[in-house]
């Protein structure tokens, strides 16, 4: 029964945030605001469990993990943020939080992030019997080259006129940047097209299809709360 | 012309998004069926699994992903999961994000025939929601006992029969992030695979593919799935008809009309373009 309810819940709330693009409504605030209370109240309920299961949890097991307790004040200390009088204490937990994260992530970063992607793009300019691969490795290198000359902002070799052999590979190099970034940005705009139409679709096949009458009736409820909206601006 | 529109309760926009709906909604109730190439990415992702993951290795999912995505990264998911429970893999299922536990559920309830005949706690856990982002990465990649007590049902790890040998990242053959983020992969890209050489298996949305292509062009991954598209052509070499399939009728016909409103912006662009601008008229 439950499931029934939270199935009818579900698609109507999902028809009443859509009704949005079509004009800002009653139903349409609704629903937002349901959504926002119910997620952050769930939030905070999944937070709190999680808590339990990684720091009370573990301290229960035993003194090995008593350590627990220092990460657990650190959290606290955030919520004197809300002190007009001690809000500096809250500095330690944060200062804490940000070195243990920038720590963890520079211990890798520079291989994961720098030296494997440097070595990716370095390819063989020639790939015997296979063309197609040749085009592409000179498209990458020439790309990523252009693209990293294109946010060179230290010095500008002169490029008009009776430029010199640097101004001139520089505005080649360039302008294969700026060609490649916007075959990237329409690559990206196709998937995100890509992705919200996904959305949608999953979204009436999930939620809607197989609730069609809650669908139907939160659709009618919704044009009238859109023509509702209409007319009081009229 | 922007005052005539703004007074019009419904203007071009509002058309749009109606024939967008409409594209939609007509191949969802009659499926036209339009054939389905299988993609040398998502071919791949397939073999790696059939032919280099050993049967019955342990491999560790990340679920992190909303409502909102569960379109694009549940078929995914639920394909890849059939793929590795028919090679007998322990799969030990966690999530970064605070609606993983709903979407664990979802994925159970929508997919009842994965986990037709498979023993929770034997077969598969489910950790639940763990916080903490990268620094939660990395402490499971150290010690998974060491970062929770219990599962998501509060069953002590060390009661779960199938946890005996599984505890740090060297224990596992594979990890799938199913992410609707981009950051996540690069945790695992950081804590999993350049500190331990654990190989990772990305399940992306179809809009973060780019940003994440380059982690699998330099071997840092095996593969990636992106978008439904992907999840359709995995649905296709497992045989398993799910959402993906389902939904790639839509998905050609979406597109195809986002293409005719692209061609007819850019004609009516041109046309205005070309028209000889009204002289201003000079205040005397």
């Amino acid at each position: 029964m439950i499931e029934l309810i939270g199935g009818w819940l579900a698609a109507v709330i999902i028809v009443w945030i859509y009704s949005f693009v079509y004009k800002d409504n009653l139903l349409y605030r609704l629903a937002e605001h349901l959504f926002v209370g119910t997620a952050a109240g769930y939030s905070i309920a999944l937070s709190l469990d999680s808590l339990n299961r990684t720091a009370f949890g573990q301290m229960a097991k035993g003194m090995e993990y008593w350590h627990l307790i220092i990460p657990i004040i650190l959290g606290l200390t955030f919520f004197f943020k809300y002190s007009k009088k001690y809000y500096w204490i809250a500095r330690y937990g944060v200062g804490v939080n940000v070195a243990v994260g920038a720590a963890l992530a520079l211990r890798t970063a520079p291989m994961a992030n720098i030296i494997r992607q440097i070595n990716a793009a370095i390819l063989p300019l020639w790939v015997a019997d296979d063309p197609l691969k040749t085009f592409n490795n000179w498209l990458m290198v020439l790309i990523t080259l252009g693209g990293l000359t294109y946010f060179i902002f230290t010095f500008f070799p002169k490029t008009e006129g009776k430029a010199g052999p640097v101004g001139i590979v520089y505005k080649a190099l360039v302008t294969i940047g700026i060609y490649g970034m916007m075959v990237g940005f329409g690559y990206l705009f196709a998937n995100t097209i890509m992705t919200r139409v996904g959305f949608l679709i999953g979204i009436i096949l999930q939620y809607l299809q197989p609730r069609f009458e809650a669908t139907l009736v939160a659709i009618i409820l919704a044009i009238i709360a859109i023509a509702f909206a209409v007319m009081k601006k009229k | 012309m922007a005052k005539e529109e703004k007074r019009r309760p419904f203007g071009m926009a509002q058309v749009i998004y109606t024939l967008l709906i409409i594209s939609i909604v007509i191949p969802l109730l009659n499926p036209v069926g339009l054939p389905i190439g299988i993609s040398q990415t998502t071919k791949d992702v397939y073999n790696y699994i059939e032919n280099t993951l050993p049967a019955g290795s342990p491999v560790l999912i990340d679920l992190y992903y909303e409502m909102a995505a569960r379109a694009e990264l549940e078929p995914q998911a639920a394909a890849v999961v059939k793929h590795l429970f028919e090679k007998n893999c322990k799969l030990v299922f966690v999530s970064t994000i605070t609606y993983g536990p709903i979407v664990f559920e979802l994925l159970k309830s929508t997919a009842p025939d994965l986990f037709e005949g498979k023993q929770y706690g034997t077969d598969y856990v489910f950790l639940g929601y763990i916080a903490g982002n990268e620094p939660a990465v990395a402490s499971l990649a150290q010690s998974i006992r060491g970062t929770i007590a219990v599962d998501n049902y509060g069953t002590p790890i060390a009661n779960l029969t199938m946890m005996a040998n599984i505890d740090k990242a060297e224990d596992f053959k594979l990890v799938f992030i199913v992410s609707s983020g981009t950051d996540t992969f690069g945790w695992y890209v950081r804590q999993w695979y350049t500190t331990h050489n654990v190989p990772l298996l990305f399940g992306a949305l179809s809009v973060i593919g780019p940003s994440i292509k380059p982690y699998v062009d330099a071997k840092q991954a095996i593969g990636m799935l992106t978008g439904q598209r992907s999840a359709a052509e995995y649905e296709t070499l497992v045989g398993r008809k799910g959402l993906g399939l389902a939904s790639m009728d839509a998905q050609s016909f979406a597109h195809a009309l986002i293409l005719v409103f692209i061609i007819i912006g850019n004609i009516l662009f041109l046309a205005t373009r070309s028209k000889p601008k009204p002289k201003e008229v000079k205040k005397k």
